[in-house]
């Protein structure tokens, strides 16, 4: 396998057969292939979709979601879930909010946020390694906690007029090139060199594809799962410096559902919900087609309403497609 | 499991015609018979060619090593494969089973060596799992006439049990007793038994042996599969062998002696399979004292020198596997000490006992011993990523590493980034031995090595073995098979019920000797087996 280098969504499906499988092979290729039939579709339904701008604002819609779906990835690939980070989203972008609101910049609420969202990634993972407690229950009680929290701190109180300056990572631009985006395409290129160059990627696979085997090979089976929930925690801190730039104010109810959409991502990507097979690209590729979609949509004037049945449709779709293409490439894994 | 859920609606719903009572007569007209079969998995021919057939009233026996066919093979008359080639005939009938449950209806019943009865479910209820039950009118289940049938069918066999007891509570002999039974239930005119003295004692085999004479007094035909030659002497009618996926012969049990049968099922004379040189112990490298793991092991004393092999001898369940996986941190002890190189080492987990230069390579390749989604490459690196990475990432050295172990136990079959699972057993076996002596270790713990791996790979793994020691290696080797202890050991420990029972230098090792401290038999064949080996 072609292990030099990150692939790029663009440079795949090159011509002859074992190119073609090895394609196959990849997590990530249906939704990829999903991904360009529905640029070519709504492409040819609506001449406003394929414009740089259009596909600039797709991406910078999902920065937020993909950004945390990267992160959930590992801990998904570890055959663990993470459902706390809609509440651990608000948390964060309070923490951050309030900090630029009291001194301003960037640092110090970036700081603020990447801490809280730390602390709280921490401790789901000190609760599920050494409480030995399932991480759906542990994730689940930690999205009820934090929101509960978000209240407590708040007292139910929006956080608004967040200064300029710190708002330059959900709203500036570099090289004509928006901040989201260019965070989003750099954390992607990060994990997919952690993946497959560093130890603690690799061991990510290990205990995602046969807990019991990496524990009998002496691997910190422990340490490994709990970095992942606290980089989970890590990059949500991120995130909320994003979506307190776009948004400019932190609601209580921020982040509301954000958790299972982040989980979305990463199975409609490719991921293997049961851990052990997975890619970067698989979260990336299933955060930008859920923005497609519900992009598409929009300017294909269908309802609102309809977003959440399509999304839904699309996590099955993901689902038996999987399937499929593990028939085509014999893979029994 | 799941499946057994189904049947049990499926049964309540559409009661289905038990005991379809194709009677074969007296003569001779086989119960079922295979035809020219043959199975493949994906490139790997399991099983190829082969006739075989079961008479009524006959035990039948079927021998092999481990992977020769047999397990396929009764898969294949169970249901649970279906045949590429070939076919299978059933009272003259051609028949297609597509469900255990379909060979079941035909008659045909399954006893596993891992028993699928329901351990929390009464005598009398896993007997009637999956069958029509009987009701009472209301339509409720009538469990005074499942208790009363129950006790009929067990007496049948000259047993009697408590049958409101649960089954976990029962001994490992009478759950094999109940499995019997389950199958009778269902009317079962052929019965088929994996290994079924594997977890017995000597007196509660004797007591399997009398029931079987039951049933075949009875005119129901046996498949005996066992390892123990000792047994297929004392009650097979015929016996059949089968070595990598072939038949090699049909033959009345009175026509084999036991050189002559291990001959068949090894392909060549066992002297020539084994491979060993005289060893040269050096000083203690492990020392054991005292451990202790409640209702695992007791009070265990070991030492095992460099340079020397250590056989650990014992029936399944004996505690061989929970001694060697305490000794590797896995799951520590409560009492005792564990010295390596004379000093004492407080090992909680695996790391720490790869800190120690203690490796261990288990028994279950693929649930224990391999990442079957990786690649053959980063299986073998898996122990030693943390000693040649670089700052967290790993380099690019890490492929001619893997390539060196890959030739040094001639990994063949797959390319280096092939996914594992593409590899024969045999080979997969090798690459968990190569994962271990990559981080190479003064002393490895190796756990039924050559389970499920064909001969070949074998002999070529017991002379890896025999090299490691010659390196000066302390190699422990728990075994099931005592041919393997007992060629390839300089010393020989038994264990019985968590606790050594024996110690015999390889001198003084015998079969019987080895076999009479695994079981406590004593003088076992003594013994007529009149008690029902309740413990």
């Amino acid at each position: 396998m072609s292990e030099t280098r990150a692939p790029t969504p663009t440079e795949r499906g090159g011509a002859g057969g074992e190119s073609v499988r090895r394609f196959l092979a990849r997590p990530a290729a249906p939704a990829l292939a999903f991904l360009a039939v529905l640029l070519v579709a709504f492409t040819l339904a609506n001449d406003r979709f394929l414009t740089a701008s259009n596909l600039e604002s797709i991406v910078d819609s999902v920065a937020v979601l993909g950004i945390i779906a990267l992160a959930v990835n590992q801990v998904i690939l570890c055959a663990e879930i993470d459902i706390s980070t809609g509440s651990m989203l608000g948390l964060c972008a309070i923490a951050a909010g309030a900090v630029s609101l009291s001194t301003g910049g960037i640092l110090l609420p970036l700081l603020a946020g990447v801490a809280v969202g730390a602390l709280a990634g921490a401790i789901n993972g000190a609760l599920v390694t050494l409480g030995r407690i399932p991480a759906i229950i542990v994730t689940l009680g930690m999205l009820y906690a934090l929101r509960g929290v978000i209240l407590l701190v708040t007292g139910g109180t929006w956080i608004t007029g967040v200064p300029e300056p710190t708002r330059f990572l959900g709203t500036g631009k570099v090289l004509g090139i928006s901040v989201p985006v260019l965070i989003l395409f750099g954390l992607f290129l990060v994990m997919e060199l952690v993946n497959r160059h560093s130890t603690w990627g690799r061991n990510v696979f290990a205990v995602g594809g046969n807990r019991v085997a990496a524990r009998f090979a002496g691997l910190p089976v422990n340490r490994v799962r709990f970095v992942a929930f606290t980089l989970v925690g890590v990059f949500v801190g991120i995130a909320s410096m994003i979506y307190l730039g776009r948004a400019g104010s932190v609601q209580t109810n921020t982040g509301v559902g954000l958790e299972l959409q982040a989980v979305a991502a990463v199975v409609i990507g490719g991921t293997s919900i049961s851990g052990g097979r997975g890619s970067s690209l698989a979260a990336l590729t299933g955060a930008v087609l859920i923005g497609v979609i519900l992009n598409g949509l929009i300017l294909m004037g269908v309802p609102g309403i309809w977003q959440d049945a399509v999304l839904g449709g699309l996590i099955l779709l993901a689902v038996a497609t999987d399937v499929l293409r593990r028939r085509l490439v014999g893979d029994k894994a | 499991m799941s499946e057994e859920g189904k049947e049990i609606g499926r049964g309540m719903e559409q009661p289905t015609n038990i005991g379809s009572g194709t009677a074969t007569g007296d003569g001779s007209p086989p119960l079922f018979q295979l035809a020219g079969v043959t199975k493949r998995f994906g490139g790997v021919v399991a099983v190829r060619d082969v006739d075989f057939d079961l008479r009524p009233g006959e035990v039948h026996a079927l021998v092999g090593e481990n992977g020769a066919g047999k397990s396929t093979l009764m898969k294949i008359v169970d249901g649970l494969y279906a045949p590429d080639e070939g076919r299978l005939e059933v009272g003259g009938q051609p028949a297609e089973f597509s469900s255990p449950r379909d060979a079941e209806a035909a008659g045909i019943a399954m006893i596993p060596q891992e028993l699928d009865l329901f351990p929390e479910l009464s005598v009398a209820e896993n007997l009637f799992v999956g069958r029509k039950r009987p009701r009472t009118r209301w339509g409720g289940l009538d469990r005074n006439a499942m208790r009363a049938e129950a006790r009929r069918r067990l007496g049948s066999l000259g047993v009697d049990l408590d049958v409101t007891a649960r089954v976990k509570r029962l001994s490992a002999a009478n759950q094999q007793i109940v499995a019997i039974a389950r199958a009778l239930v269902g009317d079962a005119r052929a019965v088929v038994m994996d290994e079924p003295t594997s977890s017995l004692t000597d007196r509660e085999a004797r007591q399997l042996f009398r029931i079987i004479e039951e049933l075949t007094s009875g005119d129901v035909g046996v498949v005996y599969i066992s390892h123990r030659l000792e047994e297929i002497f004392e009650i097979a009618d015929r016996t059949t062998v089968l070595r990598d996926g072939r038949l090699i012969t049909t033959a009345p049990a009175s026509e084999l002696d036991a050189e002559e049968l291990v001959r068949l099922m090894v392909g060549r004379p066992l002297n020539e399979l084994f491979s060993r040189h005289p060893h040269d112990p050096g000083e203690v490298a492990l020392e054991v004292r005292g451990l202790t793991r409640e209702g695992e092991f007791a009070d265990v004393d070991l030492t095992l020198r460099r340079g020397e092999i250590l056989g650990l001898a014992g029936l399944v369940g004996a505690g061989r596997t929970e001694l060697a996986q305490a000794i590797f941190g896995i799951r520590p002890p409560e009492f005792g000490e564990i010295l390596v190189d004379g000093e004492e080492a407080r090992i909680r987990s695996p790391q720490a006992a790869m800190d120690r230069g203690i490796f261990y390579v288990p028994e279950e390749r693929r649930s224990q011993g391999l990442i079957l989604p990786f690649s053959i490459k980063n299986n073998i690196t898996l122990s030693i990523l943390d000693r040649i990475s670089r700052f967290g990432f790993v380099p690019w050295s890490e492929r001619q590493t893997a390539d060196r172990f890959a030739k040094e136990l001639s990994i063949r079959g797959a390319e280096m980034s092939d996914p594992v699972a593409r590899l024969s057993g045999g080979n997969q076996q090798k690459v968990v031995v190569a994962k271990s002596l990559a981080r190479e270790p003064s002393v490895l713990l190796l756990d039924e090595p050559t389970r499920g791996v064909d001969v070949g790979a074998k002999s070529e793994i017991y002379r890896l073995i025999d090299d490691l020691a010659r390196e000066g290696k302390a190699i422990l080797l728990i075994s099931s098979e005592l041919e393997e202890v007992l060629s390839m050991s300089d010393r020989i420990l038994v264990m019985r019920e968590g606790r050594i029972t024996g110690e015999f230098e390889r001198e003084g090792a015998t079969q019987e000797r080895v076999m009479t401290a695994a079981t406590g038999g004593g003088d076992g064949s003594n013994d007529k087996g009149e008690e029902s080996g309740d413990e």
